[in-house]
């Protein structure tokens, strides 16, 4: 696998730990560990498509906007993320696109409460040939 | 996270510890650490203590960095943290001095039911207060509001309920800024925090918001617990909630719209979270026009629930609000920047004060403070975590000398969520409370777990700390019998 998010432990709330072999996989991690936090991918028909662009001053903000982008989905739209591809345009933009499907509380259970995303922590880091990346989520 | 702070750290006195300006060359004031020797252990690691250094670093602060006893660390400021800066000298705002969480505080009404007349149906009564109250992830409210009318009520603040049933006179007059602070700029708050607030006001959340039906157990000042109505042995209720996915959004827009800001203003930062601008900027007056707009919306989230919990407790009790002497007592904010006038080295000064998890304390005969309470301070309401005493105290004249009129706000965080939920693997925490007579309800599935009791610091010896070093009087300690979580 070139991709994998893990959580850690954090006071109130939680952080992500993400690996992968690119970039552009490491923001599908990041965003496919945080969705994964909301509500189980697997329970989540990709019936929809939301394509997201988003640019920043460095990889470590582009990390947070574009985590705030697909929080966006899922607080203004009800979306539930099932997975994301990401294309990146340089490394402090990116195209993602979202496969998503409207909330149905009869299949998707909300497991946790993502309230936005901090910059406490927060690092995206090429080492030893693979980037790795961690932000904090406010719950 | 835990690291232990490596600075200096001095003893003032028995509630005072002092991190000196110059152990650090970036410190522009000293921090000051409310907390006794007891509490003092705890705010060494953690992290709070290096947050105090770094807030000591913003543009324009004046006096000191200040921490209250319940310090643990935030995002940015530690929670506990005040700081105050010099709006006409360049002192800056920043969102990290109030949280993402804007205005989440605390209302406390009374009333004139004896507690034996609740506590034979207490197992009933939670479960219609959970059945009844919005409470929990992603769990909307009966209220939905356009974003036209949003518009309107994060302008009007409480007052917007006014007239449509749901708020009186009274409760506005007793709540912190009369539920609305004025300059609140509507227009500048995103369509994105506007549709997540959409259908949120009037709802509980998670997290550590709690609706409590409380009994009055301890008085410790007659005459101020007479002012408020308190009388030991009678039933109070306690809401602690929020802003709601609104105030978070405005939150993550200011901090991003300020990234730019600081290179532009040339302010060096020791942490990302502490991002400002100049409170006289058009960068700072937007995010304060959008903080006000999210502190009025979050007083009438907590209106609303009020008035959805007095509903309630009227077909429960087969009684009017005014037959049970339902009436609000106060309602504070615990996250909120404010600009006020202090007196800093004998002369008056207008500066932006912010409170990140600490509470506003005025003493007596401030202006500020409604009639009924201009005589005796304003009541602090300091909610215990769950299962654990709240407090109400007065704020004091000492406070306005020291902290910006400012004390504790609850009890603080000591064990991560996760490690809460392992120490309560095996265990029934729902049991445990009954056990001492609390009746808890919550709707996640690790919401008494990650809030039980052994999660926070011990509320009597914060609410002791702030009493010693006289930022507060003890009025009364109110103790829980039901409990609703998201």
């Amino acid at each position: 696998m070139s991709k994998h998010c893990k959580t850690f432990d954090h006071t109130a709330d939680v952080g992500l730990e993400a690996r992968a072999d690119t970039l552009a996989e490491l923001y599908e991690a990041l965003a496919e560990g945080m969705a994964e936090l909301i509500c189980t991918r697997s329970s989540v028909v990709p019936a929809e498509t939301r394509t997201l662009a988003v640019a920043a001053e460095d990889r470590e903000a582009l990390a947070v906007d574009f985590l705030a982008e697909v929080l966006g989905l899922v607080e203004t739209e009800r979306l539930m993320v099932a997975s994301v591809k990401v294309r990146m345009s340089g490394e402090t933009a990116l195209t993602a696109t979202v496969r998503c499907e409207a909330y149905n509380p009869g299949r998707h259970e909300i497991r946790t409460e993502v309230k936005a995303v901090t910059y406490h922590m927060l690092s995206v880091v090429e080492e030893g040939g693979h980037w790795t990346g961690t932000v904090v989520l406010d719950l | 996270m835990s690291k232990d702070f490596q600075g200096r750290l001095e003893q003032i006195d028995a509630n005072r510890w002092r991190i000196p300006k110059d152990s650090r060359p970036d410190m522009r004031v000293d921090g000051i650490i409310y907390a006794s020797a007891e509490l003092i252990d705890d705010a060494r690691s953690g992290g709070g203590l290096e947050q105090v250094a770094n807030v000591a670093t913003l543009p324009g602060i004046v006096r000191a960095s200040l921490a209250m006893p319940d310090i643990h660390w935030g995002y940015g400021f530690c929670i506990g943290g005040v700081a105050a800066t010099d709006v006409e000298s360049g002192g800056i705002v920043s969102p990290g001095g109030v949280g993402y969480d804007i205005n989440c505080g605390v209302r406390l009404l009374r009333s004139e039911l004896p507690v034996d007349e609740v506590q034979p149906r207490l197992k009933s009564l939670v479960n219609q207060l959970f059945r009844d109250t919005p409470v929990g992830v992603g769990v909307g409210g009966p209220f939905e509001f356009s974003a036209k009318e949003l518009k309107r009520l994060t302008a009007a603040g409480a007052r917007y309920l006014l007239g449509r049933g749901l708020a009186t006179q009274e409760d506005i007059e007793t709540t912190e800024s009369n539920g609305c602070l004025e300059g609140a700029d509507p227009e500048v708050v995103s369509d994105e925090a506007l549709k997540r607030g959409g259908d949120q006001c009037g709802t509980l959340g998670a997290g550590n918001h709690f609706v409590e039906i409380q009994v009055i157990d301890e008085i410790y000042d007659e005459p101020a617990a007479d002012a408020m109505g308190l009388k030991r042995g009678f039933m109070a209720v306690m809401i602690h909630s929020g802003s709601r996915g609104l105030g978070h959004q405005v939150c993550q827009d200011a901090i991003k719209a300020l990234r730019s800001a600081v290179q532009q203003y040339g302010i060096q930062l020791p942490d990302r979270q502490l991002v400002c601008a100049p409170v006289d900027s058009p960068q700072g007056r937007q995010y304060l026009g959008a903080m006000r707009a999210a502190a009025n919306y979050a007083w009438c989230n907590r209106q609303l629930l009020a008035a959805q919990i007095r509903q309630t407790l009227e077909r429960f009790f087969g009684q009017s609000s005014e037959a049970l002497g339902l009436r609000q007592v106060y309602d504070v904010a615990h996250n909120i920047a404010k600009i006020e006038t202090h007196t800093v080295e004998g002369r008056p000064r207008k500066l932006c004060v912010h409170r990140k998890g600490a509470t506003r304390a005025f003493p007596p005969g401030h202006p500020e403070l409604p009639e009924i309470y201009r005589a005796t301070g304003q009541p602090v309401i300091i909610p215990g975590s769950m299962g654990t005493a709240s407090y109400v105290l007065l704020g004091t004249q000492t406070a306005m000398e020291q902290t910006f009129g400012s004390t504790c706000h609850g009890a603080g965080r000591v064990l991560s969520r996760q490690a809460a939920i392992q120490k309560a693997r095996g265990r029934r925490i729902d049991e445990e409370l009954a056990r001492q007579g609390i009746h808890a309800r919550a709707r996640g599935r690790t919401g008494l777990a990650e809030e039980q009791p052994a999660a926070y610091k011990d509320i009597d010896a914060v609410v002791q700390c702030v009493a010693a070093a006289g930022l507060s009087k003890k009025v009364a300690r109110c103790r829980p019998l039901c409990v609703i979580k998201g």
